[in-house]
């Protein structure tokens, strides 16, 4: 069997097609972790968690922050399906401190508010660690 | 020379009518081209969304959801309308409208419990005109609906139906079937009944590996494919609105050119039949002094 060489990410938020390009290799989050794939991964749907989404192409590596979702990856096409993807350039960060702020300040009473407060923090701090690290 | 100079006055109105209207058909042949690209823009979420769906089909996988389920008994119908901020677009709101009252009266004679939701001021001025009241009102909703704001409203529906506060979701709006055909429409949106139909022919065939497993990938996507179609109507709705309003004015762009000629013509035979009386009045006063 030839080993598969080519890798394309296709990046779909419920408002557009972000990207659509042909990829080295691509880092992304799960529910419970990063995951990594390289050509020749075989296929997989899996859930999405919330943090960054790494690629390498041709002209370099880029970063963007993923907001869960769903990844299907069939031959060589990764589709990546968030509610939101933003390039790590143009996260805000004192907006990012603000919402972490409000987050923190939230006093949820029941079951799902606490698993809501959560979730908030996960992506709050993921967006202000990766700002934070690139620069 | 009294009526020729009203004649040049309605004129002018026309024309600077005309100019207002012609200038909207421009607009909103514009608008309409970007919501026409953000729409087909969206359309490969719903695409992909499918996709996944008919391959957790494929996958053996009952679809056991909440937001599948149909209730026994519905009491509780939420139904929302979506209307357009401004006026000025023909019969866009007044079809949706009629649709609307009509699908409430009925929830209201069969005695079930309806709550309403709608969305643009076209639409709350009816409602309060008609004395109905509205559990809901959204005006924040333009030509460019973004997924956050309708993501907000969706994850509220979705949890009043887990939670049972509603039994059933409708959807009043003007639905897009080609550029040249849009109708209005009452869609139920919840429980879903096709999820697996729409995808069509089923799975690729492709054996995937899901993580964390195929019933929580499914537990997820669900809503997910709820939220997927929410926003298509604002979209649709979006589309909708800017091909009436264009449609709308250039109808009116046209009649005020008609009426412009009609003026000109009526103007000069005015103007032609006074010169015609003043001569004729010279020429007698002339024979008169021989």
């Amino acid at each position: 069997m030839i080993a598969a060489t080519q890798l394309r990410l296709v990046l779909v938020t419920p408002e557009t097609t972000l990207l659509d390009e042909p990829v080295k290799s691509l880092q992304f989050p799960l529910f419970d972790g990063q995951i990594g794939v390289l050509p020749g991964r075989t296929p997989m749907v899996g859930r999405l968690g919330a943090g960054e989404l790494r690629l390498q192409t041709e002209r370099g590596e880029s970063h963007y922050f993923i907001d869960g979702g769903f990844a299907q990856i069939k031959g060589s096409v990764v589709t990546l399906l968030t509610n939101r993807a933003i390039p790590a350039k143009d996260i805000n960060l004192a907006a990012a401190e603000k919402s972490l702020q409000d987050v923190m300040a939230q006093k949820p009473t029941t079951d799902e508010g606490f698993a809501a407060k959560q979730a908030d923090l996960e992506r709050v701090r993921g967006q202000i660690t990766l700002r934070k690290r690139l620069h | 020379m009294g009526k020729a100079r009203a004649l040049v006055k309605r004129r002018k109105a026309v024309r600077n009518i005309r100019k207002i209207t012609r200038t909207m058909e421009l607009i909103a042949t514009a608008r309409f081209k970007k919501a026409m690209d953000r729409a087909t823009e969206a359309a490969a979420y719903t695409r992909k969304i499918n996709e996944i769906v008919a391959d957790l089909a494929s996958a053996d996988l009952k679809f056991s959801h909440p937001l599948l389920q149909q209730r026994a008994e519905t009491k509780h119908i939420t139904v929302i309308v979506l209307t357009s901020n401004r006026g000025l677009c023909g019969g866009y709101n007044g079809g949706i409208i009629r649709q609307a009252l009509a699908r409430i009266r009925e929830i209201r004679d069969a005695g079930q419990a309806c709550r309403l939701e709608v969305s643009g001021k076209r639409g709350l001025g009816v409602m309060k005109f008609e004395r109905i009241a509205v559990d809901q009102a959204y005006t924040q909703f333009e030509d460019k609906p973004g997924f956050d704001e309708v993501n907000e409203i969706a994850s509220r529906l979705v949890a009043d139906f887990i939670a049972g506060r509603t039994d059933r979701v409708e959807i009043v709006y003007q639905k897009f079937q080609s550029a040249a055909r849009q109708v209005p429409a009452v869609d139920t949106l919840l429980p879903i009944g096709d999820l697996a139909g729409a995808s069509g022919a089923g799975g690729s065939g492709v054996e995937y590996e899901f993580l964390p497993s195929a019933e929580e990938i499914l537990e997820e996507i669900v809503p997910a494919a709820f939220k997927a179609r929410f926003f298509k109507c604002f979209l649709d709705a979006a589309v909708g609105e800017q091909i009436a309003r264009r449609v709308a004015m250039k109808a009116a762009t046209e009649n005020a050119g008609e009426m412009i000629r009609d003026i000109s013509m009526e103007y000069n035979r005015a103007r032609q039949s006074q010169i015609t009386s003043e001569l004729a009045e010279i020429i007698g006063g002339a024979a008169a002094l021989e």
